[in-house]
């Protein structure tokens, strides 16, 4: 799965840091959600969308294979 | 928050085993104990001392302790198994019960940490072609560990039933399943070792 998170994150001003503690996640996971190397839950998605002020769509983009 | 208390209300239990265990002056399994704690814990030991706070433990630490957790705990159940095996068959006549039930928990102990870093930081940066080298290096370990007990067996049985000193489970058993045994664990590391490795320095970089 693509991720925009760090395009959003960049327009908001916010560090990984910051974005974390908003969501209530690690910093770790910040990073392993922005190089697609973890899918998040549903719920995590929305959490990090809302925080960014987007659309879960706008923010995870699902590949057409993995649909 | 589930998975915090089920870690506070471990090293409770822990601790109330430490002090049963000295009292009992069982020094070797208080060791242990507190090696364990001390494992287990370390992450929340580590944000204690470094930041003065608990760490966030959200859905993915939760999916990674779960996942080292289960697989402490059948290692754990095989580990037993062998341990009782040798037991047995008396391969630790001259050592203390509580060293090796002691060792055994210090074992399980580091398996848990490997597995936990495993889930945490070797499987996301792990590429097809090393996850693949893994899983080829883990059966080969089992299969050869198996081979082994087998051929200890299939040699006695043979020796009994025939007569004769049977050669070909013999080498099995003491040269080539342990040589493949080997070299299966230190492919295991070093495919750990180096994932282990990017993962960190990807994290520092991002």
């Amino acid at each position: 799965m693509k991720t925009r998170m760090k395009e959003y994150r960049a327009r908001l001003g916010l560090t990984q840091e910051k974005l974390a503690e908003i969501v209530g996640v690690r910093r770790e996971t910040i990073i392993f959600l922005e190089q697609g190397k973890y899918n998040p839950s549903l719920k995590l998605a929305y959490g990090i969308a809302r925080a960014l002020g987007a659309s879960i769509e706008d923010v995870f983009i699902l590949e057409d294979e993995q649909v | 928050m589930k998975t915090r208390w089920i870690l506070i209300a471990y090293a409770a239990i822990s601790l109330l085993a430490l002090m049963l265990m000295l009292s009992r002056e069982n020094l070797y399994v208080a060791i242990a104990l507190v090696a364990g704690i001390l494992l287990l814990g370390h992450r929340e030991l580590w944000s204690l001392v470094r930041y003065g706070r608990m760490p966030v433990i959200d859905e993915r630490v939760q999916n990674n302790l779960t996942g080292a957790m289960r697989l402490t705990g059948v290692f754990f159940f095989i580990a037993s198994i062998v341990l009782i095996m040798l037991l047995r068959f008396n391969v630790f006549k001259n050592t203390p019960t509580e060293l090796i039930i002691s060792g055994q928990l210090v074992i399980v102990g580091f398996v848990y940490l490997l597995g936990y870093y495993y889930y945490d930081r070797v499987r996301p940066d792990l590429g097809e072609r090393a996850a693949r080298w893994l899983k080829i290096c883990l059966i080969t370990a089992g299969l050869s560990l198996s081979t082994i007990a087998l051929a200890i067996v299939l040699h006695n049985l043979v020796s009994s039933w025939f007569g004769f000193e049977d050669a070909f489970f013999f080498i099995l058993a003491l040269l080539v399943a342990p040589a493949a045994l080997v070299i299966s664990l230190l492919g295991c590391l070093a495919i750990y070792i180096k994932g282990l490795w990017a993962s960190f320095s990807n994290v520092e970089q991002s």
